[in-house]
């Protein structure tokens, strides 16, 4: 049976990359009050997934999925404030909810291509 | 899955954070009338991985307001004593903000935990 692994790894690629822009929004958020503070975010995932395409390793057991890489600040979405903090609570909430978005979108690709595995072999749950 | 793991600790060190600064409000509210009292400040502080922690407590060096009160203890010749340099509105606007920024983070929070259970829901399948 030839079966496109590919698709497990992307959907694992894209987990992680949700997890890791999850951390740096909620770094964000617990800075929201810090003076000084220059909000951050990960690029995106396909300029992070091309990025590591590039460069991946031939065996697909090796992962090497290096999202801290592209960390950068992000555009201030409102006026810096006084103190020269620059993350808007209201913007780090959308970003968020996109991450939600993304991470619950690869789980579900992800059981779903499992569960297609398991139907190949003859074993519907 | 260690990325949302960092992200509750960020969240954590935010929320401890806002919760400090709430103290402070509260206690610079209760001591509003004290003849003499200075409000106290909390400084914010960006911490290597990304957390917040809270400075050194310090004392607001404004001064003092002076009320006109001739029978009062500590009034002096002309009538006057000094009472507190808190302001209500600012800590009541400054408390309000606190609660706003620990709700902000308590979601993180919580957005993280979710993510968590249904990566391992995962492996339960």
């Amino acid at each position: 049976m030839k079966f496109d692994i590919g698709i497990l790894q992307m959907a694992q690629d894209l987990a992680a990359h949700a997890s890791s822009r999850q951390s740096i929004i909620s770094q964000n958020i617990a800075n929201a009050d810090t003076p000084g503070y220059k909000a951050r975010d990960t690029a995106s995932f396909a300029e992070t997934f091309a990025a590591n395409a590039a460069t991946r390793p031939a065996r697909a057991g090796h992962i090497v999925f290096d999202t801290q890489a592209g960390v950068t600040e992000s555009a201030a979405f409102s006026a810096e404030s006084p103190n020269g903090n620059t993350v808007s609570i209201e913007d780090q909430m959308v970003r968020a909810a996109e991450v939600r978005h993304q991470h619950d979108l690869a789980l579900g690709i992800y059981g779903k291509s499992v569960d297609i595995l398991r139907a190949g072999m003859g074993r519907i749950r | 899955m260690s990325d949302l793991l960092n992200t509750m600790a960020s969240s954590v060190s935010g929320m401890a954070a806002q919760s400090a600064r709430l103290r402070l409000a509260s206690e610079n509210i209760a001591n509003a009338d004290t003849p003499g009292y200075r409000r106290k400040l909390i400084p914010f502080e960006q911490v290597a991985g990304g957390s917040v922690q809270t400075g050194p407590i310090h004392l607001d060096s404004s001064d003092l307001e002076r009320v006109h009160q001739p029978g009062h203890p500590m009034a002096g010749e002309d009538g006057y004593f000094e009472s507190s340099n808190v302001n209500l509105m600012i800590e009541i606007a400054d408390s309000r903000e606190a609660q706003r920024s620990y709700e902000a983070n308590l979601r993180m929070f919580d957005q993280a935990r979710q993510m968590t259970s249904s990566l391992l829901e995962l492996l339960r399948r």
